[in-house]
């Protein structure tokens, strides 16, 4: 029971992480119609930032954090401005094409860097215990639940209660009427990169203490697209739940199942989806 | 446009002429063994990414794991040729291999298109690569696979040039069975789904049957491709068949031009030459920055990026029109 309880918590946590990339996914698929292949080379970026700027310029833990995730918001920003603007419209592959080419750009220039290319790194988060009677947890993944908590929080009073917000799904909903009712479209597009490389930035910050900073944490976005399609492509909610749900089954199947079998449950769990509830779970009526 | 450019006779005469050129420039620049050996990846790599072309650019669908469906075709082969069945026996195994892997990758989208087809491709092909790599009875995982020459009856393809003989016949080949095919009726299928779909509903076209036939041929392309890739590298294992290659098929189709199927052999001539480039370029690099390990990533995701940004028509498109 104890450690039926450790490993739920545990699969929680990596869930959130799941969903707060899907959540991303999502974000700037339905603001924009663009596919980005590149979220897990943003979430890299991310911790590798703070990282950098904790580690090597001394900056203090938070404000490295906080810079690491205003940084790759701007970077999303400046390459929506440069060079994703021109995926608008086009057929799904030439933003396929292009958030992977950006992605390996990202993984290449952190590669080159010989400090960090070498191998895995820690942040100082704290890595100890909370132990609540006999149950022990690890407090690192109780931060990331917490900080996912507040995070949706935070997502929702932006959608529901700021103009800026309502103007953003605005435009997801329907980018021409909200045009003519005079919200600058082009500059939502750029807001909606901006939040979603910061989601994804933030992504990494929570997972570095978990799986700890290498040039490969990325990949970890992969399993965000299984919480995409399951959360029915286009529902903020909808994308951060699956997330969860996979991480949750992610863990019971390490528990059940033979070895190995872990890896292939979200992939698995898509193709079901897809094949029984072609709407997605939620029954496709997602809002933001 | 012409639906198909090679429709046999005089046009595929005139389009092997540039071919022709480019090959005895290869032969003279790069000596006979570097230079066959380039072209039998290049026309191997072409076969694999017809399958994308037919998948992309011809029905309109957006395949994102198209190295697992080589992948199938190249262990399907790998494991037939070790138990004693003749090469070219084997091939239509590894075909039928790659068909039954792109029909069900394409399954559970089928009534969804679009992006699904991307997402159900994308999860086959990552449940495959870890399949491969955990059945190890069968597969021996993470270790690979060793693979034989291409041998039939008492002859084998040792030489460079009897490999890139066998691949060039094979891609020739290919290459004529799909102009018949986009020809006929399946062929105007596909174009009419990829322009729109509810017209062609509309017309009387079953569009999800369309929809798999397109992801069932560029299957068996790719399972193809996958089975003369075996032989030619001497070595499989999971990991050669990631996502990074199914990228590479996809961005072949695109340099292409993914609506000519002439366009997937240069796009296959690009890609091949861009490692070889590279290493090229990175050697003129001063100081500590050939020496970088990412850099060779940083450089091919640049090349994606400017090729993506310069052409969105493809190299061979001709640079007018947008593709779907």
């Amino acid at each position: 029971m104890l450690a039926f309880v450790q490993v739920l918590a545990s699969g929680v946590a990596i869930g959130c992480v799941y969903g707060l990339v899907a959540l991303s996914f999502v974000l700037i698929y339905k603001a924009t119609e663009t596919v980005s292949f590149m979220q897990g080379d943003l979430l890299m970026l991310g911790a590798f930032a703070a990282l950098g700027l904790h580690a090597f310029a001394g900056w203090p833990l938070v404000v490295a954090a906080v810079a690491a995730v205003l940084g790759v918001g701007v970077l999303g920003a400046v390459l929506e401005r440069t060079v994703l603007r021109r995926a608008l419209g086009q057929p799904h592959l030439v933003a396929v094409l292009l958030t992977f080419g950006l992605g390996m750009m990202m993984r290449g220039g952190v590669a080159s860097v010989p400090a960090a290319a070498q191998d895995m790194h820690r942040l100082p988060f704290a890595a100890d215990t909370l132990a609540i009677g006999p149950l022990a947890l690890a407090t690192s993944h109780l931060w990331v639940i917490a900080a996912t908590v507040l995070l949706a929080g935070l997502l929702a009073a932006f959608f529901r209660h700021t103009r800026t917000g309502l103007a953003l799904r605005a435009c997801s909903e329907d980018a021409r009427s909200a045009a003519l009712m005079g919200i600058p479209v082009a500059r939502m597009h750029t807001l909606a990169w901006a939040l979603g490389a910061a989601l994804a930035a933030i992504a990494g910050l929570l997972l570095a203490p978990v799986t700890f900073v290498h040039l490969n944490m990325g990949f970890i976005a992969l399993k965000a697209f299984p919480a995409a399609v399951l959360g029915g492509l286009t529902s903020l909610p909808g994308a951060l739940v699956a997330g969860v749900f996979l991480g949750v089954a992610e863990a019971l199947a390490g528990l059940a199942l033979p070895e190995g079998a872990k890896d292939f449950v979200p992939y698995v769990l898509l193709m079901a989806a897809l094949l029984l509830f072609p709407q997605g779970l939620g029954g496709g009526r997602g809002r933001a | 446009m012409s639906a198909a450019p090679l429709r046999g006779g005089m046009p595929a005469v005139r389009a092997a002429l540039p071919w022709l050129a480019v090959l005895l420039l290869a032969l003279a620049w790069l000596g006979t063994d570097y230079a066959l050996g380039k072209a039998t990846l290049v026309a191997t790599y072409a076969v694999a990414g017809l399958g994308v072309v037919v998948v992309v650019g011809q029905a309109g669908q957006i395949a994102l794991g198209q190295a697992a469906l080589v992948a199938l075709g190249a262990y399907a082969q790998a494991l037939l040729v070790a138990r004693g069945v003749p090469a070219p026996l084997a091939l239509p195994a590894a075909v039928a291999a790659g068909a039954i892997g792109g029909a069900l990758a394409s399954l559970p989208a089928r009534r969804l298109g679009g992006l699904y087809f991307g997402m159900s491709t994308l999860a086959f092909a990552l449940i495959v690569e870890e399949a491969l790599a955990r059945w190890e009875s069968l597969t021996h995982g993470a270790a690979g696979l060793a693979v034989g020459a291409f041998a039939f009856a008492g002859w084998r393809a040792d030489s460079t040039l009897a490999q890139a003989a066998v691949s060039v016949a094979a891609l020739a080949l290919a290459l004529l069975a799909c102009a018949r095919l986009l020809a006929s009726r399946h062929g105007r299928a596909w174009r009419a789904v990829r322009d729109d779909e509810l017209a062609a509903a509309a017309c009387g076209i079953d569009t999800d049957a369309a929809k798999m036939q397109a992801f069932v041929v560029g299957g068996a392309l790719s399972g193809l491709a996958g089975g003369l890739y075996a032989h030619w590298i001497g070595f499989i294992s999971p990991e050669q068949f990631g996502l990074v290659f199914s990228f590479e098929l996809l961005m072949l189709a695109f340099i292409g031009g993914a609506r000519r199927i002439a366009g997937a052999a240069w796009g296959a001539l690009v890609i091949v030459a861009i490692p070889p480039l590279i290493s090229v370029l990175r050697d003129r690099l001063p100081g500590d920055w050939a020496r970088a390990s990412g850099l060779e990533l940083l450089l091919f995701g640049a090349v994606i990026v400017a090729v993506v940004l310069l052409r969105p028509a493809g190299l061979a498109g001709g640079g007018q029109g947008r593709e779907r």
